[in-house]
């Protein structure tokens, strides 16, 4: 058969059909996203483990170098640096603004998908 | 689509099963290669499920998938070039070539054969306009391409089908 007109070639090319995918194609996919059984540790829980982990190796190295002098020394300067920041007025408003920033974000995200969910259930 | 984007993991499971196979025919048609094509159409949804929060709204699903397969099956057409020096369309599968098996085969057959000879270019536009049915300026974002571009590529394309399968008429 010749296809001289481009209508009877565009009516060949549509009367195609798709190739057939391979048997397992769906599921593979599926098993790759949907299915993905979820990972052991979120993100923000492998920082702190590894903030954790890095302050006992620092806490060890401490008590290794110097004995138990230097770990008192570093743990009550630590703590005197602590009292210090939170006694500072300036630290403690700071510290109050910030606070209150999250806590608007957090409202204002939470009514952003509030109204996503309503929009989507309104489809 | 808006399911899928509240995170209901089903609705995705309902996107993969009404596009897994055209993307899989738009993968398998740009790689002529079965198990490259599924490698790239699971991992183009795998990618799409990764990224939903960078979906626009409002855009379409399928433009967004065969973008995504597309260029998956760019980055591994370039792999190929890279590490092989044979000419892009002898990986077709073998015996596939319109001139030795087309003439004995069915119209269809016929038509894929000559389709699978256009060069790459030619073949993914031709395969995204004809069999999927899309418009120049879906095929112009799936590609990258500007509309004039996509419009010259397909009259070309339709222009060199037409040659090889009036050769193949004269064969018959």
């Amino acid at each position: 058969m010749k296809y001289d007109s481009d209508d009877a070639l565009d009516r060949a090319l549509f009367a195609l059909p798709l190739e057939e995918p391979p048997a397992d194609l769906r599921a593979s996919i599926l098993s790759t996203t949907v299915y993905r059984p979820a990972p052991l540790f979120k993100p923000w829980e492998l920082v702190l483990l590894g903030a954790i982990v890095a302050v006992m190796v620092w806490l060890v190295v401490l008590i290794a170098m110097g004995g138990s002098t230097l770990f008192a020394a570093s743990l009550e300067k630590a703590g005197s640096t602590l009292v210090g920041l939170l006694s500072n007025v300036a630290t403690l408003a700071w510290i109050a603004a910030g606070g209150a920033t999250a806590i608007w974000l957090s409202i204002f995200t939470d009514f952003q998908s509030l109204s996503k969910d309503a929009v989507t259930r309104g489809r | 689509m808006a399911m899928t984007l509240g995170g209901n993991p089903e609705a995705f499971s309902l996107l993969v099963a009404r596009y897994d196979r055209a993307v899989y025919h738009l993968a398998y048609r740009t790689l002529h290669d079965v198990e490259e094509a599924k490698d790239a159409t699971q991992e183009a949804f795998f990618k799409a499920y990764r990224s939903l929060r960078t979906f626009k709204t409002g855009a379409k699903f399928s433009t967004w998938i065969f973008s995504i397969v597309y260029h998956a099956c760019c980055d591994r057409l370039n792999r190929r070039k890279r590490y092989s020096n044979e000419e892009l369309p002898d990986r077709a599968d073998p015996g596939a070539g319109p001139e030795r098996e087309a003439i004995a085969l069915d119209e269809a057959r016929r038509l894929r054969a000559a389709i699978d000879a256009l060069p790459e270019k030619y073949r993914t536009v031709i395969t995204l306009y004809h069999l999927q049915s899309m418009q120049y300026e879906e095929i112009a974002e799936v590609l990258g391409l500007p509309m004039g571009t996509v419009k010259t590529h397909l009259f070309r394309a339709k222009e060199q089908l037409r040659k090889l399968l009036g050769v193949q008429g004269v064969a018959e």
